[in-house]
């Protein structure tokens, strides 16, 4: 049997989650570092509501990038994001699950749950989990959440997070991510690879500091605008577009380590505020969620 | 009798979960269970106990009331309260008592396990229920067995993830015998015997970054085996290397180009071949950094270092260079330590530093190796952050010394310079450890700091680098010699009262403590002369000396000539650190002190003469003082 291509692995994925119950939400529209950033995940594990969730999610991450040269770090790659909460006794076999269904033998290899927490500092968030092993490669990150902007959650998800590369890396046995079978004839390299180099030059030597510092405090403004206009969904997009212009100011090597500091604590009390909202919103009936 | 098992099985707990219940686990067993567990068994799924002859039925219980002679007034209320008639009461020794009997110690127990699992506390918890129980990771399922009864639990545990899934456990002693038979070792020493016997089979085996321990809690059924990779991935420095290998994959470096794990199943040619897979990915990411870094070199490292910031308020990394050069220079350094200091920070500018921030320095002592710089510096460049814990070793190399010591007075100096000096447990720049390895280099490592002048200097860079700063290096000081009573084999007061010796050297202050304590009783005259003088002179700052044409009797004509006499000898054999010629220069002036205490009126009448006797007593405290502040020590 050949190994599957990078599409069918998703695909295999999108199938197993959905057969399991989870609504299949699709990539967002603004850029987030990690699909944790997705208001399907950030959002819908606040309050009291009940949700399953799993979508592919764009990872772009501007300081990661290395103009398409080094075949293991990019500034943009994909994650598949699974969300269960709460998370059911039985959630590890669950997942387990998943990992049969796109093809891996777990009585062949080396399947490891291996101590990793996650902390996301600019969103106030934390929780404790593992790696997961496949015979010594890390293919998946999961955590059950134990705060989401500064806030106890009432019902404790589990998110699981696959780094898609790096999992069909291990599938396809090949090296790296640029010779990953995408679709048959097709790599990830001959998708990807130009874009990274374009996009490295733009975040590393062209994205212009002015702009981006001026916008960062009109997209700030915003958010607390819409905050005080009580409507929290609009109000999260400009935190994730605060974030993403810190990562790019980041990217650029405009930022002190103090101002870093600064900005990341900017960050987190507007996400902190969007969550409060968000979740007195849900609990009051204010809003239909 | 009867033998109990108890297991909390659990979702994958982190090792040093594991380790953190086997402290507690006794402990909580006595208190629950009145005995202490003759086994634990503990691993990443599960936390287990047995308890070998625990008796089937706990013990009578004698519940002791009221005095007898209180029958009058207390004998009713006690039996109500225990719910039975003034009757039955018995006496023993005097009071009124019941006997509560014992019952079967199966109907107690579910309520002492829960109390067992409730009472471990990890430093690290977390809930899986909202306001559920908190534990280091979810626990899924709780096994008890009292022999072949069933106390909690459906009487069965489970197997090996994988390979084995639920299984039946008929008795509690044959919990372990059953486990095996499912693919679980559930002995942590058994599985770290037979990893190190794994390792050994395969020999030449290395852990310098001490994972074993953590690997025994990350299997449940061990397997070691090895690998190899590319030879072409030890051109980067071997620390690297083992770096990736360790700290990410919890590896065992090989001899080579060869790596040894444990794995925990899995068929073994398909396990190695992932492996080898995931190592060489790991090494090929890490050789892209590495020849960005070199084809850089360390002089445009250290350039583009230059520009980084060091710490907000204390300039850039050049400014922090410029410093620890002339720092090195005060130190006595030669030319081996100022290049050495000149590129000690380029390698805050590499990339590979960033992937591995533990291998500072190293990278860029490997970088100058690679430009060809002589060994010395390289090594000095390897060793500026050594000791890397208080009882660590210190540099081997004379220029590793002085770039060491270089760096951790300016990192002290910074740190109190912007009002971050450590308070309680709080010492998030690690200041404590770098005194202490300042007070070793004095001590171990011969090198001759004065410490004064290195913080001043430091300061004065600093203060041109626009640093707005107190320019006092007594706080530093005085911190940096405090270390000494934790370094020290003497009483603490020998310490403190050198910490104010008129001695420049720091390790010099710690011989003379050292001295001080050693002289026992033949510091009395010393002693006494400056205690007396202390008291009458108090706080007042005089100054000295007395003025001559004022003295008149003749004690304090004598005084004043033996004190003079007497402070020069003392300054230049403490200077050299000759405390015994010291001591018998200073021993000339108890005497002479005493005499004056016995015939001259120190609170005179006329007020210029008291003065000047009160500076004349300044004078003895301030030369007796050369030794330290001896009124600290106690007498």
């Amino acid at each position: 049997m050949s190994a599957p291509t990078y599409q069918e692995t998703i695909a295999a994925l999108q199938r197993y989650w959905a057969d399991y119950g989870c609504v299949v939400m699709q990539p967002y529209h603004t850029e987030v570092a990690a699909g944790t950033m997705n208001p399907a995940t950030f959002l819908r594990c606040l309050g009291p509501q009940p949700w399953k969730t799993a979508y592919v999610e764009p990872s772009i991450r501007p300081l990661d990038g290395r103009y398409g040269e080094n075949p293991f770090r990019f500034q943009h790659y994909f994650q598949y994001q699974v969300v269960l909460k709460p998370a059911p006794e039985n959630v590890l076999d669950v997942y387990f699950g998943s990992l049969e269904a796109i093809g891996i033998d777990l009585r062949k290899h080396d399947v490891r749950l291996v101590e990793d927490d996650w902390e996301q500092p600019t969103l106030g968030a934390w929780g404790l989990g593992w790696e997961v092993w496949c015979d010594g490669m890390e293919i998946t990150q999961w955590t059950y959440f134990q705060q989401l902007g500064g806030l106890e959650l009432d019902l404790v998800p589990a998110e699981m997070t696959y780094g898609l590369e790096r999992l069909t890396m291990f599938l396809q046995g090949k090296r790296t991510a640029f010779d990953l079978e995408w679709a048959p004839g097709v790599t990830w390299g001959e998708v990807y690879r130009e874009s990274e180099r374009q996009w490295s030059i733009y975040n590393f030597e062209k994205a212009p500091i002015d702009v981006l510092t001026r916008r960062f405090g009109e997209h700030e403004e915003e958010c607390k605008a819409l905050v005080e206009e009580r409507l929290p969904l609009p109000a999260y997009d400009q935190v994730l577009k605060c974030s993403h212009t810190f990562n790019l100011l980041d990217a650029r090597g405009a930022l002190s380590a103090t101002e870093r500091a600064a900005y990341i604590g900017r960050v987190r009390n507007l996400a902190r505020s969007v969550a409060q909202l968000y979740v007195e919103m849900e609990t009051n009936g204010d809003a239909a969620l | 009798m009867a033998t109990l098992l108890f297991e909390i099985g659990c979702e994958e707990l982190p090792a040093w979960a594991c380790r953190e219940a086997e402290v507690q686990l006794p402990g909580l067993c006595e208190r629950e269970l009145g005995r202490r567990p003759d086994e634990l068994l503990l691993g990443p799924r599960r936390l287990a106990l047995l308890v070998r002859d625990l008796p089937e039925r706990s013990p009578d219980e004698w519940v002791k009331g009221p005095p007898e002679h209180m029958r009058e007034q207390a004998a009713e209320g006690f039996a109500r309260k225990q719910g039975v008639a003034v009757a039955d009461l018995e006496v023993r020794e005097g009071f009124f008592g019941v006997t509560r009997p014992g019952g079967p110690v199966a109907e107690a127990l579910p309520g002492r396990l829960d109390a067992i699992v409730q009472g471990l506390t990890f430093s690290k918890s977390m809930v899986w229920e909202a306001g559920g129980l908190r534990f280091a990771r979810p626990v899924r399922w709780r096994l008890a067995k009292l022999d072949a009864a069933d106390i909690a639990g459906d009487g069965a545990s489970y197997g090996h993830r994988f390979t084995h899934g639920r299984v039946e456990v008929p008795e509690a002693e044959t919990y372990a015998e059953k486990l095996r038979a499912a693919g679980v070792e559930p002995d942590q020493a058994a599985r770290r015997s037979a990893i190190v016997g794994g390792l050994d089979a395969i020999g030449g085996w290395s852990d310098p970054a001490a994972v074993l321990e953590e690997v025994v809690f990350l299997v449940e059924s061990p397997v070691v085996l090895a690998g190899s990779f590319d030879e072409r991935f030890l051109q980067l420095p071997r620390r690297v290397v083992e770096t990736a290998m360790q700290s990410h994959q919890r590896y065992f470096p090989l001899e080579g180009a060869r790596f040894a794990f444990v794995a925990n199943g899995g068929d073994p040619e398909t396990v190695v071949a992932g492996n080898e897979q995931v190592l060489e990915g790991r090494l090929e990411d890490a050789s892209f950094t590495f020849e960005r870094d070199v084809a850089k070199g360390i002089e445009v490292l250290a350039e583009e270092a230059g520009r980084i910031t060091f710490v907000a308020g204390a300039g850039t990394f050049a400014d922090k260079t410029a410093r620890l050069v002339a720092l090195a220079e005060a130190l006595g350094g030669g030319e081996a330590s100022l290049e050495a200091a000149r590129l000690a920070k380029a390698d805050q500018a590499a990339e590979l530093v960033r992937e591995f921030p533990d291998l500072e320095g190293h990278i860029g002592a490997e970088y100058a190796r690679l430009a060809g710089f002589p060994e010395a510096v390289c090594a000095a460049i390897d060793e500026q952050y050594l000791p890397e814990f208080a009882g660590g070793p210190l540099p081997s190399t004379e220029p590793g010394r002085v770039l060491a010591a270089a760096e951790k007075v300016d990192n002290l100096t910074v740190a109190f310079a912007l009002g971050q000096r450590p308070s309680g447990s709080r010492d998030p720049y690690g200041l404590r450890r770098a005194a202490i390895g300042l007070c070793r280099l004095a001590l171990e490592g011969g090198l001759r700091i004065d410490l004064h002048q290195l913080v001043d200097l430091d300061q004065r860079l600093l203060l041109g680098g626009g640093v707005e700063l107190e320019q006092d290096p007594g706080p530093v000081f005085d911190f940096v010699v405090e270390r000494f009573e934790g370094l020290l084999d003497i009483p603490v007061e020998y310490v403190r009262a050198a910490r104010h010796a008129w001695i420049s050297d720091l390790a010099g202050r710690a011989r003379l403590a050292e001295w001080l304590a050693a002289l026992g009783e033949e510091i009395e005259p010393l002693h006494t002369a400056y205690t007396r003088a202390s008291k009458i002179v108090g706080d007042v700052a005089l100054d000295t000396p007395a003025r001559d044409d004022l003295l008149t009797e003749p004690a304090e004509l004598e005084l004043q000539d033996t004190v003079g006499r007497a402070w020069p000898e003392i300054k230049g054999s403490l200077d050299a650190l000759d405390f015994d010629d010291a001591f018998r220069a200073a021993s000339k002036i108890p005497p002479v002190v005493d005499r004056f205490f016995d015939e001259v009126m120190v609170m005179a009448e006329d007020e210029s003469i008291r003065e000047n006797r009160l500076r004349l007593l300044t004078d003895v405290k301030a030369t007796l003082g050369h030794f330290g502040d001896l009124a600290q020590i106690p007498r």
